[in-house]
């Protein structure tokens, strides 16, 4: 029924059970997985006023993303390997990673996204992640949200 | 990987629709389908007793034949679409005050895994907005969400 499960992560213990679950579910609906994950772009805000105490380069800046992104990403082709599913994944930079999501749901024709709802614990439970909503929003698309 | 779809329904179009993808995604997964459809508990109407009769009154004698008559309605498109996929089904209709928690509280006592529910699809502005019981669902579940548009 589904084709091809986009699952955003961002790195955090309930995105890994989420890609463990959007994995286990491709393979039973015979999907492809697309991952994703989205840092914020380079910003000239990070040098301090003149004083170039934590100055970082775009070019370091870059490296460093696409180093975390590698690692990210690469939880989910080892899943996805794993499980003998196939597999996708890119990194983009982007100050609204729900927008993000939904503008690569699009352009990679997914049909389904499978994301974490950022489970909080307590009273904060009962907010969905700030991405995660937007995400159910904006999406045109069917969207599990795994706790 | 799902056996069990909860698939709450108030008979809105975009609830219909949601019904059909969770039939479809059953039949994928060989799971069985669990319908549920909640529904308002009896009243009574505090603010017209000034009359003998008041207008509106409904008794709960007949508040509870109409339920069952809707329920049965609602829940009757559930089992016909599951029927039609060959998906074995099974519907339930509750009454409650507020229907996320029965909702929640269903999902647990038909030990299903995946609840299936429509985002209340609205447009414009407001399609930015989830409906109330979906939003309320989505923070008290502990299984997956699959929220349709």
């Amino acid at each position: 029924m589904f084709r091809n499960i986009l699952v955003p992560t961002d790195g955090s213990p309930l995105s890994r059970r989420a890609i463990k679950q959007a994995v286990r579910f491709a393979k039973e609906q015979k999907a492809r997985v697309t991952g994703l994950y989205v840092a914020p772009p380079y910003n000239s805000r990070l040098i301090e006023d003149g004083a170039m105490f934590n100055f970082v380069s775009p070019r370091q800046y870059q490296a460093t993303v696409s180093a975390i992104a590698r690692k990210h990403l690469k939880a989910i082709e080892t899943a996805a390997a794993a499980a003998g599913v196939r597999c996708q994944t890119l990194h983009a930079l982007s100050d609204f990673p729900y927008d993000e999501i939904v503008r690569t749901a699009r352009r990679r024709k997914c049909d389904l996204v499978y994301m974490a709802s950022h489970g909080r614990r307590g009273i904060s439970r009962l907010l969905l992640g700030s991405q995660t909503s937007k995400v159910l929003a904006l999406s045109t698309i069917p969207v599990i949200v795994c706790r | 990987m799902f056996r069990n779809i909860l698939v709450p329904t108030d008979g809105s179009a975009i609830s219909r629709r949601a019904v059909g993808r969770a039939v479809r995604l059953a039949k994928a997964q060989k799971a069985r389908v669990t319908g549920l459809w909640v529904g308002p508990v009896w009243q009574p109407n505090l603010y017209a007793y000034d009359e003998s009769v008041p207008a509106g009154f409904i008794s709960p004698r007949q508040f509870a034949a109409s339920i069952r008559k809707i329920a049965a309605r609602q829940l009757g498109a559930v089992r016909k679409a599951a029927a039609a996929a060959g998906v074995r089904c099974k519907t339930v209709s509750v009454q409650g005050t507020f229907p996320h928690l029965e909702i929640i509280k269903a999902a647990r006592r038909n030990r299903c895994d995946l609840i299936v529910m429509a985002s209340h699809g609205r447009r414009g502005i407001s399609r930015l907005l989830l409906g109330s019981q979906t939003a309320m669902v989505l923070a008290y579940a502990r299984i997956p969400v699959m929220v349709c548009r």
